[in-house]
């Protein structure tokens, strides 16, 4: 039997050369530093640390998550230290060895591109994420990511802003995603990020209010997946970008379900906060399965879903 | 300003249930099987996942629940640690029915532990139903050296829980119930407020409901006592990184729960914003 360091679990994520393909998805992992009691980072191809903006910002109020069917439901906002505060303090802080991608999270295309400026070209950055589940305010509260032309003009935007590798992480709240995917390849994304959660409800009876105190928030967690692999799916169909598969990812037969449906990588997000040690079990587990399969190379099992009985 | 004692790096394993036992009505007391435990502050937490990783993966329901450590006792590299709770949903419907030999997912211990008293300052322990068990291991560790006063209320006689392990410890008891069922009829704070009128300057180490404890801050600040509280929230992680367990601060912003408490001076809590 040969060992598992055989098998080569290298992937290349639009210019973004990984160890493996697993990395923790923004705003589940903190800014790396908070996991380090329980998993060594360097386990994984890399992380997303929490969403950035341009100022420092508090989030809001409680109750900020609730419980749904194999699900988490979240209202967190944009609590985060701000880009500076990133730079300065949290990025140092993270291991050498260990691959940083950069969220952006903004209300403005002006704000998305004045901190992609201040991360690009910074040392331990090996990329920029978009995130473009943000409520766009000029547009009353839309997504950037819902609507095609805010999308664009976005991805130009922030295209120009930055140098290094540019990841889209598109919303699931959408009719169309490979037209949305197709908008991002066309203004010279080199990799998108699917899915982010999914926009839901839930209500508390004896209040008759929602649960939350934002109102709506985002699903995540197993229950979502099936819907995160149909996108990841359609997506791969619609663009020859790299794909990075999200959505309630919590072993290697989850992964391997993404790398199957078209992605290139994966990232564990809500399965870390059951077991904060589990996304370097999906990275060993990857190993084991393509070991037992037959696999020689991950990247080999990418877009090979079977279709037609 | 007292600093909150250093505590262990956490653990994250599974972790072998040696006894689950009902203590009357919802109540329950849970001992886990901790390998390479290196102790625990008190006041502390951990997160538990009944049947997380049993032979029938369980997704829902998904979430961990924070738990207050209750007490520990070492076994060799091991330990036995207590968790003392009521069955108030299904996450801890599932805690109770598993089984000796069963595996809990355990990460912990969590959050910031109780400080000790500043010389000369009185222990007055404040429960509130289940908050008392945030209190018992501080109880266990200040009583050798210094007395405590451990005030414990709760709705009726049957709500009161772990009231023999107290008594078996060198602290005062005082027990107040709402229906008047056993002790003092009435509200805890009762209790804090006679207790404070007794003596010198005291800190007030509270657990419980919300308006409990913020009773609690008032009656210590009138009388020139500190206050510190342990609070309860929903979590989903307890480690820093959800952000779900937002706690107003005084002058403006969040607190996590999890990670900057559990334990907090009461005057850095904006007590009108806590559910």
């Amino acid at each position: 039997m040969k060992s598992a360091a055989a098998v080569d679990l290298r992937v290349d994520l639009g210019g973004i050369a990984l160890r493996n393909p697993v990395l923790l998805a923004s705003g589940t992992c903190g800014y790396g530093a908070e996991l380090a009691p329980f998993l060594d980072l360097r386990q994984l191809g890399g992380f997303v640390a929490k969403s950035l903006t341009l100022e420092p910002r508090s989030g809001n109020p409680p109750p900020r998550i609730a419980e749904a069917p194999s699900a988490l439901l979240n209202a967190i906002s944009l609590e985060n230290v701000g880009v500076e505060a990133f730079l300065r303090e949290k990025l140092p802080a993270v291991p050498e060895g260990v691959v940083v991608l950069a969220s952006v999270f903004e209300t403005e295309t002006q704000r998305y591109v004045e901190v992609c400026k201040r991360l690009s070209g910074a040392p331990r950055v090996a990329g920029i994420e978009i995130n473009a589940s943000c409520p766009h305010v000029k547009s009353g509260g839309i997504e950037f990511g819902q609507s095609p032309r805010v999308l664009r003009e976005l991805v130009r935007a922030t295209r120009r802003a930055t140098s290094g590798p540019l990841l889209v992480k598109l919303s699931p709240n959408v009719t169309d995603i490979g037209e949305l995917a197709r908008v991002c390849e066309g203004e010279g994304a080199d990799a998108l990020s699917l899915i982010n959660s999914v926009q839901a409800l839930e209500v508390d009876v004896e209040t008759r209010r929602p649960v939350l105190s934002n109102g709506l928030g985002g699903l995540s967690g197993p229950a979502i997946r099936p819907i995160a692999l149909r996108m990841v799916w359609q997506a791969a169909r619609a663009v020859s970008l790299p794909l990075c598969g999200i959505g309630g990812i919590g072993s290697a037969e989850d992964a391997i379900k993404f790398l199957l449906c078209g992605a290139s990588a994966v990232q564990v997000g809500t399965a870390s906060y059951l077991d904060p040690a589990v996304a370097g079990q999906v990275a060993e587990g990857l190993a084991g399965w393509c070991q037992r399969h037959g696999v020689a190379r991950v990247a080999d099992l990418v877009g090979r879903l079977e279709l037609g009985r | 300003m007292t600093q909150p004692p250093p505590t262990p790096a956490p653990l994250r394993l599974e972790a072998r249930v040696l006894a689950s036992r009902n203590e009357g009505g919802p109540q329950h007391r849970l001992v886990l099987g901790v390998p390479g435990w290196r102790g625990f502050g008190p006041g502390q937490f951990a997160m538990l996942s009944p049947g997380a990783r049993a032979s029938v993966p369980r997704s829902d329901p998904l979430l961990p629940r924070p738990m207050a450590i209750y007490r520990a006792r070492a076994r060799g590299g091991a330990a036995e640690v207590e968790i003392l709770y009521k069955v108030c949903g299904r996450g801890t419907a599932l805690l109770a029915e598993a089984l000796p030999g069963q595996r809990v997912g355990f990460v912990g211990p969590l959050g910031r532990a109780f400080p000790a008293p500043a010389p000369g300052e009185r222990a007055l322990l404040l429960g509130g139903g289940t908050g008392i068990a945030s209190l018992y291991e501080l109880a266990a560790r200040l009583a050798p050296a210094a007395p405590v006063t451990v005030l414990f209320g709760a709705r009726s006689a049957a709500d009161l829980m772990g009231t023999e392990d107290f008594a078996a410890l060198a602290v005062e008891l005082r027990i107040a119930t709402e229906d008047g069922s056993r002790g003092a009829r009435g509200l805890a704070t009762a209790l804090l407020e006679a207790a404070l009128a007794e003596g010198g300057p005291a800190c007030v180490y509270a657990c419980g409901p919300t308006p409990m404890m913020r009773r609690a801050a008032e009656l210590a600040r009138a009388r020139g006592s500190r206050c510190l509280v342990s609070l309860e929230n929903h979590m989903a992680c307890g480690f820093g990184v959800c952000l779900g367990c937002a706690a107003p601060r005084a002058g403006g912003g969040f607190a996590l729960v999890c990670r900057d408490g559990p334990m907090f001076e009461a005057g850095a809590l904006a007590w009108e914003g806590l559910a």
